[in-house]
């Protein structure tokens, strides 16, 4: 029982120290800023962006390709090592799947952001083409919401019963709403039976659904005729991606929850020199997409796509596609095959520089590919052969960002992070094996 | 005596001439100068309007010198679903490159027509050159109203179409600006209102609370802030029997416009057969490996009746629509 | 010295009037409208007048709309005014004429009409007047062996002589323009006649096309159009895929794989989610 307790004291949610006042303020002012923003681009038009005819997408939307990836870990994390019996992902799942709904709920927003006219939205669904691209995201875009937000919710109706009591004193506040959220959760043998069967169900249905998002995600470009996008590679390109974008963010907050909340205890070295193992894989795939992507086109090099490669390899884009291939690819790739680099502190720093290139290398998707269509540009003034974001962009993407973040900051600030009930569990267990042993 | 007294009548007579010509003279040039001063107030009704111009600056304008415009495109009029178009036809437009030299007659009809103002035209005329040894020329495109329509079928809200009679055409009304369609299409031919559109007598008009309601008619009147806009082929014009302003705007006879059922076309002088002009003159359409069946066909540029180099005295990169000074 | 004054008053007078006249006219403003008026007969149909009043404005030609035409026929020192017509946002206008009869010509068989506009605060007043004689053209379609060919007779009315060396034009009424078949220029013979070749292929409606013997704009006979129908055409045949389910057809006609395939996902993965969410009730019931 002794055990227990500690347990439930490390895990259970605690209050917002200064640290945590000071950044929840700060996403709020960002994301209010970006709201203004956002306002005096509804009232202007999207003149605001320095998105113009030639330049017809830009980071709003590569943003949210962005999003989408991110949103992978879920299926990656929770379904394949689940699927796959690797055990030690008890502690990481939770932070995972938060991960999962915030990136999701946020791709969502930030494409209607990109509409130039919000106000038509239900026709998206009243009048919408089956044979658009388009459509295909609007169905699976809410499907992945609703199924990220069951594979968080289902293992956490045991943790919100133990909450309710944990709280009872404490706060009667809180208590109160963990006892509504758990669902009369008593741990009885039909719930558990049904609880079990859900989370079998969702886990399996999560890959797929995963996979068909990026998918999906992947042929909004690849259904074009442009050089860049017209590419049969896409869809694998855009899943492999994702894994490395969801595994880098995986990485990127568990070190700075793990810190913050003094975890160290649950999350061990040993955790992140699996994720580490985990995220090199996520890496060489991408790599490996990466050259069929960018190498082989070089050997037939058409006209345009010789264009294309050259603005990337050694033209407008060089330096940033560089930075991002090798600091936010190669380097995390190689150097984490060191044991001694799959240890907490080097990990946070290499996962954000894959998270950084993620979302980079998707802004290198969209944009170059725009600014030489087939016919040349003329007709139009100087400024539309550039693409830049402006302030109002910046303003706005960053806001949307903040507000993911704010997802993450709430829903940890009030959910336990690492599963009580497994985790108590799986100490029994081992307890009991133990004892058997001994 | 009588010569003193003639003489004396005569110098009467002259000076009284001299006198009352110089009161006529002198008093039509006051009446003039006086006219001239008077002339605002002499016609204004008093009742100024504050109107902004298509540059944007904001200007008083007496309300006696704005007209009510004539807009005889009405959808109630029409004898066909805008959607399905005018049966029996096909139009398609034939585009003679031996006779281009960039004059832009017919970029400025279209962009007067459709009251474009903003910054990208929808008729361009683009210098071409294929390869550093091969000829260059100048080579107008419209939309290409193809057969396989791209834009058609990324379209998540059916806001664009392809009737039956070849027109590809944009509701205004359910655009959502999402601008896949542009993405789509390969002949970049689709603009964007990214702010307001300042469409000149057509804003004014709306300012003064005249109902105009966008219909894929009439392309552009009016433009919506947040849509898509292209080149219409004119149905406003082709489904009275008249051509469409680029086609009778070409002072070089350029634009041959026609329906391929008929298998003919006229540029408003020449009227041939399509079939024959296409095999004696090999044309040929644009991007065709592409697969998008485009409408419109061009003529190579052989057997040239210009120079290449006139073209180039009105050739601006960087501007196709002319804006007010 | 009596000269020299008279020359000096001469002057002077000059002077004045020219003075005065300039500063009137400069005063009203008015600009000169310019008349066309063409004489269309069509045998067995209407005959009209086709109107167009132009005029040149700060020197750009511009189209003079919503004016009067009142139009005259004139015979004999007579002048009737048979009608009035107004101009269109064009400058155009048709009048067709009620009656055939409702002109006379004079007596040596011509027909004369005036065009004329009395003027307004912009525009002088303007008159045009055009005269013609009365001529028919016979057409019918013939054939000969498996050739099909126009054959076509244009007649003075008025002496009841065929009108030989006159060219007329054949041609096939399309859309915007008429498709001309034949020579450049179709001579009439000597009895008038011409005989024209219709081309091979000439799609139609239903196969059928309307032909158009013309005398063009004639400065004798005005213009006079005989019109002949004949199934001799190829039928259009419909390319439009309006009909068919495509990728690119509005939603009413999806291709069928992608309205069964994705709806039967759609509805196995949301039937499984309702399934979940119905498992949720459960455990808070139990």
């Amino acid at each position: 029982m002794k055990n227990y307790d500690t347990l439930l004291n490390d895990l259970a949610p605690k209050k917002f120290g200064k640290l945590g006042v000071i950044w929840t303020c700060s996403l709020l002012v960002i994301i209010i800023i970006g709201i203004i923003a956002y306002i005096d681009q509804l009232i202007k038009g999207q003149v605001v962006t320095n998105m113009r005819d030639y330049a017809l997408w830009g980071i709003y939307i590569s943003n949210f390709v962005f999003f989408v990836a991110t949103s992978f870990v879920g299926s990656v994390t929770v379904a394949v090592l689940r699927l796959t019996n690797n055990n030690w992902r008890t502690p990481i799942v939770r932070i995972a799947e938060i991960i999962s709904l915030a990136a999701i709920v946020m791709a969502g927003i930030t494409i209607m952001i990109d509409m130039a006219r919000p106000d038509r939205l239900l026709n998206l669904f009243i009048h919408a083409r089956l044979q658009s691209p388009i459509t295909w995201d609007v169905i699976i875009i809410p499907t992945s919401i609703a199924i990220s937000f069951l594979l968080l919710y289902f293992p956490l109706l045991p943790d919100l019963a133990i909450l309710k009591k944990h709280f009872k004193n404490e706060s009667p506040f809180l208590s109160k709403w963990y006892g509504i959220l758990s669902l009369n959760w008593t741990g009885s043998k039909v719930q558990k039976a049904i609880q079990t069967k859900s989370i079998q169900i969702i886990a399996l249905m999560t890959i797929p659904i995963g996979l068909i998002l990026q998918t999906i995600d992947a042929w909004l470009f690849s259904t074009t005729y442009r050089i860049g996008w017209d590419s049969t590679n896409m869809g694998a390109y855009f899943i492999s991606g994702a894994f490395v974008a969801g595994v880098g963010a995986l990485v990127t907050v568990i070190y700075v929850i793990r810190r913050v909340y003094k975890l160290e205890n649950y999350i061990t070295e040993f955790h992140f020199d699996k994720l580490g193992k985990f995220l090199v894989l996520a890496c060489l795939t991408y790599l490996y997409f990466n050259i069929n992507e960018y190498l082989i086109p070089v050997f037939t090099a058409k006209k345009g796509e010789l264009i294309h490669l050259d603005e990337l390899f050694t033209g407008h884009y060089s330096m940033l596609f560089w930075v991002v291939i090798i600091g936010g690819l190669i380097i995390p790739s190689i150097v984490l095959m060191f044991k001694k680099f799959r240890k907490p502190l080097p990990m946070f720093i290499i996962g954000l520089a894959v998270v950084v290139g993620s979302w980079w290398k998707r802004y290198l998707i969209v944009t170059p590919t725009l600014l030489h269509p087939f016919m040349p540009i003329q007709g139009v003034p100087e400024s539309w052969h550039h693409y830049f974001p402006s302030i109002h962009e910046w303003l706005i993407t960053l806001a949307t960002l903040a507000m993911a973040l704010l997802i993450i900051t709430i829903l940890v600030r009030y959910l336990p992070i690492i599963p009580i009930q497994r985790t108590a569990d799986k100490q029994e267990l081992l307890k009991n094996d133990k004892n058997t042993k001994s | 005596m009588k010569n003193k007294q003639t003489s004396s009548r005569r110098k009467f007579l002259d000076k009284g001439f001299k006198l009352g010509l110089a009161t006529v003279v002198g008093g039509i040039g006051l009446s003039k100068l006086a006219s001239k001063l008077n002339a605002q107030t002499d016609k204004d009704s008093g009742e100024k309007m504050e109107l902004m111009t298509t540059d944007g600056t904001i200007i008083q304008v007496d309300s006696s010198e704005v007209v009510e415009m004539d807009h005889h495109t009405k959808e109630d009029h029409l004898n066909h679903n805008v959607r399905e178009g005018i049966p029996n036809r096909k139009f398609i437009m034939v585009i003679d490159l031996a006779k281009c030299k960039n004059a832009l007659k017919c970029q400025v009809a279209c962009n007067k027509h459709h009251y474009i103002t903003g910054d990208n035209a929808w008729l361009k005329v683009y210098k071409m050159q294929e390869s550093q040894d091969t000829a260059p020329y100048w080579m107008p495109t419209t939309c290409m109203h193809c057969d396989k329509p791209a834009c058609v079928t990324v379209c998540p809200v059916d806001a664009t179409f392809k009737r039956k009679d070849g027109l590809v055409l944009i509701d205004n009304e359910r655009c959502i600006g999402c601008r896949f369609c542009m993405a789509a299409c390969p002949y970049a031919t689709r603009v964007f209102n990214w702010s307001e559109p300042n469409q000149g007598e057509i804003t004014l008009a709306m300012d003064m609370g005249e109902e105009i309601h966008a219909t894929p008619g009439h392309a552009g009147l009016p433009s919506i802030k947040g849509t898509v806009d292209k080149c219409d082929f004119c149905p406003h014009a082709i489904q009275d029997g008249e051509l469409p302003h680029c086609v009778t705007a070409c002072p070089n006879g350029v634009f041959y416009f026609g329906d391929k059922y008929e298998d003919t076309v006229t540029n408003g002088d020449e009227t041939l057969r399509l079939s024959k002009l296409l095999k004696d003159k090999s044309g040929y359409r644009l991007m065709e490996g592409l697969g998008t069946d485009p409408s419109v066909y061009y003529l190579p540029p052989v057997d040239r009746l210009v120079n290449f180099e006139d073209g180039l005295e009105h050739y601006t990169e960087f501007q196709s629509v002319e804006k007010p000074e | 010295m009596k000269n020299k004054l008279n020359i000096r008053h001469f002057f002077l007078v000059l002077l004045s009037v020219l003075c005065i006249t300039s500063s009137f006219a400069q005063k009203t403003k008015k600009s000169k409208v310019r008349l066309k008026a063409q004489y269309v007969k069509v045998m067995d149909g209407d005959i009209y007048f086709d109107i167009k009043a132009s005029s040149k404005v700060k020197k750009k030609n511009i189209k003079v709309s919503n004016i009067e035409i009142t139009i005259y026929n004139e015979f004999d020192d007579e002048k009737v005014k048979i009608g009035k017509t107004v101009t269109n946002m064009k400058g155009e206008s048709r009048f067709v004429l009620k009656n055939r009869n409702a002109i006379k010509a004079d007596s040596t068989n011509i027909y004369t009409i005036s065009f004329s506009f009395k003027g307004n605060d912009t525009f002088k007043k303007a008159k045009k007047s055009i005269s013609f004689k009365d001529a028919s053209i016979e057409a019918k379609l013939i054939t000969k062996g498996s050739i099909n060919y126009i054959t076509a007779t244009l007649i003075d009315k008025s002496t009841g002589n065929p009108i030989s060396d006159e060219p007329l034009d054949v041609q096939v009424k399309r859309l915007f323009r008429p498709l001309k078949i034949g020579e450049e220029f179709n001579n009439t013979d000597k009895n008038g006649t011409i005989l024209v070749l219709i081309e091979e292929g000439i799609p139609g409606v239903d196969g059928n096309l309307t032909f158009e013997v013309v005398l063009n704009d004639n400065d004798d006979f005005g213009t006079v159009k005989a019109i002949v129908k004949a199934p001799v055409g190829i039928p259009i045949v419909d390319e439009s895929t309006f009909d068919q389910r495509t990728m690119w057809s509005p939603r009413n006609k999806t291709p069928l794989f992608l309205l069964i395939f994705p709806n039967l996902l759609i509805f196995g993965i949301w039937g499984l989610i309702i399934y979940l969410i119905v498992n949720l009730f459960k455990i808070t019931k139990s």
